[in-house]
């Protein structure tokens, strides 16, 4: 017992850089947005006036808020379960070993090197009404592409944007799910496939079972992805087309994009990350209660 | 003798801020009332504190030019600076768009904000409220600072409530950019482009009928041009406030007035021209640059578009690249943004802040600075090397501008400064959420060129506006 307190000093000693730093960088930060969330601050943000923490109901309550939530909502059901099975299906694809696979391998984890901004940008043409290659392809299946443009349209502008977003993603989930699915024991294919099971039996009874730790996680870091997604709506749509509201103005973008009517009222941004933080941290816990139950943890 | 130098200060400062009120203010006697002493109260300038500094005094500026051949150019021009003279070294940082430098700005801490700043046109009312400028007039009226070659209206875009604020430094405004081979083509003269909205539309038919053009004009609804600042260029040529306060311009603005029957009629005759195609609607132009791809577009090319007048440099040199055959340098047409009411139109771009340090020999180094990137010969050079419209007509006469704009195409948009009639309507609306405001202007433009009611969206779009401006003015004075 007095052991254990002997090591206290050295235990702070040696935690406290870590702690220094997660309370200046994280800890300060964090309690610093939510006291300003129940404030109304001028344009410096220094000389505020409290309104209270009913200013928090007022934002969630709030259309453009309630509007970000619901597009921010679809975006993660759009992008999560389509990059998480194209994920693992291109890895599993992969996963031979077969000369010159390495070439695809290389192709299909190439989006991992290329950022958010070089990913929209290169959709933002691809997908251009008068000059992008897509739309030319594309025009006689899909005229929208054309007119007026996959991205000007408020019925497909979201599904553009989530191309752009599954396709930046993929790289990680393809090399996560790959180291993954070496690190499952051959043998255990080798019995299932004496036991007489098919491709699609191994599949269902061996690499799911024992990918289901990494399947969590990535889902869990995907949807977190998802539910902060910026950059591609930054560059790609800018919350719009305005033509039907705001059908792609998500969380993240009502805070902080260029085109948000919040953006130098920082009162209202900080209660929007707050609401934005705390709707995280929730699903995350139900993520991980919920799909936990069906995860197999090798001993 | 310092008493003497003193009262000529302060007769130069009166003189000045007459002519300030006379100039913004044509109509009602307020904004002159309270000019005289306009700089009271506010932080000095004494630009003579630099002699006493002993050394050369270090100051900082942030500018605000993303493309890589105005910052480079900026920061060429800062270097001629430093080396022109002893007293004052410049540090130059560039801190990418506006977009970037603003909230920096903003967050920062008054001592880690820099000496100078370039911030755009929409974020006067902003900094003003910041309290934290030293106005330039303090040191325009301390040095007897001769802005006579200055563009009136470039001025004033910066002058609130009698005070000058900043010194405009990149200068731009919309103009009508249009093929002249398509022109041709429908039988209308190369030479004559349209200049009232009549006229869009009656070429605009014509270009269509005759199968020259598949669309007359190209249109967009970007907060930062079809969508929200064209629409302040439309209403000051109509001779129309967009805001109470003479823009904001006498008085602090309350609410937003720009849902005029005039302005009701424009964005029909759009909405109208959209919906019978004689008009190609490219959205909220999120690139920038839809609306002339709309014009290089090989199938169904537009014939014209309205856009800002920086853009032309990058226009032309990607035509001559070769990149749209179709199209040569030449084909392009530059004229007067067309519209209803007079000519002339509103300044864009951005201008140069000085920062109160607290230190006078910084604030005065700050203002040797701005003297010089607003001289004739550091203009001429801006403005022939970026395509930006320089500050002053004096800089027109020298090297390399006069080469420059031996090309017509580059002489349109400083014309149009010239042109806008001296009137209180001629200076754009200052209201701390301007942004914010072209924000939602621009929700619904989009609204209405792809078919909602016109009137009850105009009058939603002013209310919006309204809400933004109160909830700013509730958040940023005292009380």
């Amino acid at each position: 017992m007095r052991r254990r307190w002997r090591d206290v000093p050295a235990a702070a000693a040696l935690l406290a850089p870590s702690a220094a730093l997660l309370g200046v960088f994280v800890v300060y930060p964090l309690a610093r947005a939510i006291l300003l969330g129940t404030r109304k601050c001028n344009v410096s943000g220094r000389v505020c006036k409290t309104v209270g923490w009913h200013q928090y109901v007022t934002v969630w309550r709030s259309a453009p808020f309630q509007n970000a939530l619901g597009n921010t909502l679809r975006f993660v059901a759009m992008t999560v379960p389509i990059g998480l099975v194209l994920g693992v299906g291109l890895a599993v694809l992969a996963d031979k070993q077969l000369r010159g696979i390495g070439v695809f391998r290389t192709i299909f984890s190439s989006t991992i090197a290329s950022s958010v901004a070089v990913a929209s940008l290169i959709w933002l043409v691809l997908l251009n009404p008068q000059i992008g290659l897509l739309s030319h392809l594309l025009k006689d299946a899909f005229p929208v592409v054309k007119k007026p443009g996959l991205l000007n349209d408020g019925g497909t502008a979201m599904w553009g944007v989530a191309i752009s977003s599954i396709w930046a993603g993929l790289g990680l989930t393809f090399v996560i799910v790959t180291a993954a699915l070496q690190s499952v024991p051959r043998e255990l294919y080798e019995s299932a496939f004496v036991d007489g099971a098919g491709a699609w039996r191994r599949f269902t009874n061996v690499t799911l079972p024992m990918l289901s730790p990494t399947l969590l996680f990535v889902a869990v870091v995907m949807t977190a992805r998802a539910f902060q997604t910026y950059g591609e709506i930054d560059l790609l749509t800018g919350g719009g087309p305005n033509s039907a509201g705001r059908p792609t103005e998500t969380i993240a973008y009502l805070i902080y994009g260029k085109s948000s009517k919040i953006r130098n009222d920082i009162g209202i941004q900080s209660a929007t990350a707050v609401l934005l933080f705390v709707l995280l941290l929730v699903v995350s816990f139900i993520q991980f209660r919920v799909l936990e139950r069906r995860v197999h943890y090798a001993e | 003798m310092i008493r003497t130098r003193r009262t000529a200060a302060t007769l130069t400062a009166c003189v000045l801020a007459l002519l300030a009120g006379t100039a913004s203010a044509t109509t009602p006697p307020s904004g002159s009332a309270g000019a005289g002493d306009a700089l009271a109260g506010l932080p000095g300038c004494d630009p003579a504190a630099l002699d006493g500094a002993g050394g050369p005094v270090e100051i900082t500026v942030w500018s605000s030019m993303k493309a890589d051949l105005l910052n480079k150019t900026m920061e060429d021009l800062t270097n001629q600076f430093n080396a022109s003279q002893t007293q004052v070294k410049v540090n130059y940082v560039n801190q990418g768009g506006y977009e970037d430098t603003i909230p920096k700005f903003l967050d920062a801490d008054q001592r880690s904000r820099p000496d100078v700043v370039q911030l755009p046109e929409y974020m006067v009312r902003s900094i003003v409220d910041l309290n934290t400028a030293v106005p330039v007039g303090a040191c325009m009226t301390a040095a007897s600072f001769d802005t006579s070659a200055f563009i009136p209206s470039a001025l004033a875009q910066y002058r609130v409530e009698g005070v000058q604020w900043s010194l405009p430094f990149n200068v731009s405004d919309p103009v009508l950019l249009y093929n002249k081979k398509l022109f041709a083509k429908a039988g209308l003269d190369p030479n004559i482009p349209p200049t009232t909205l009549d006229d869009v539309v009656a070429d605009s038919k014509k270009l269509v009928d005759s199968g020259a053009a598949t669309y007359g004009i190209a249109i967009d609804s970007n907060f930062d041009n079809g969508g929200g600042w064209f629409l302040e260029q439309w209403l000051a040529k109509l001779g129309q406030f967009y805001t109470d306060g003479d823009n904001g311009r006498t008085a602090r603005a309350t609410k937003a007035t720009f849902a005029t029957p005039e302005m009701a009629t424009l964005l029909t005759q759009f909405q109208q021209m959209v919906a019978d195609k004689t008009a190609v609607y490219v959205g909220d132009n999120n690139s920038g640059a839809d609306h002339l791809l709309a014009m290089a577009d090989k199938d169904h090319p537009a014939a014209m578009a309205i856009s800002t007048s920086a853009s032309i440099g990058s226009v032309l040199t990607i035509l001559k690249g070769g990149q749209f055959p179709h199209i040569t340098p030449d084909d392009v047409g530059v004229a007067p943004m067309p519209g209803p009411g007079a000519k002339g139109t509103l300044v864009g771009g951005a201008s140069l802040w000085i920062n109160d340090s607290g230190d006078p020999a910084k604030v005065a180094a700050a203002w040797k600075y701005l003297e010089y990137m607003t001289q004739a010969q550091t203009q001429a050079t801006w403005a022939a090397t970026t395509g930006y419209v320089a500050v002053r007509t004096d800089a027109q006469a020298l090297e390399p501008l006069k080469t420059a704009l031996t090309d017509p195409r580059f002489t349109v948009a400083g014309q149009q400064l010239l042109d806008i009639p001296a009137a209180p309507t001629s200076a754009g609306p200052v209201v701390g959420p301007l942004l914010e405001v072209r924000t939602a202007v621009a929700e619904g433009v989009a609204k209405i060129l792809t078919g909602a009611d016109v009137a009850a969206t105009l009058q939603e779009m002013q209310d919006q506006a309204t809400e933004l401006i109160t909830d700013y003015n509730d958040r940023n004075t005292a009380g």
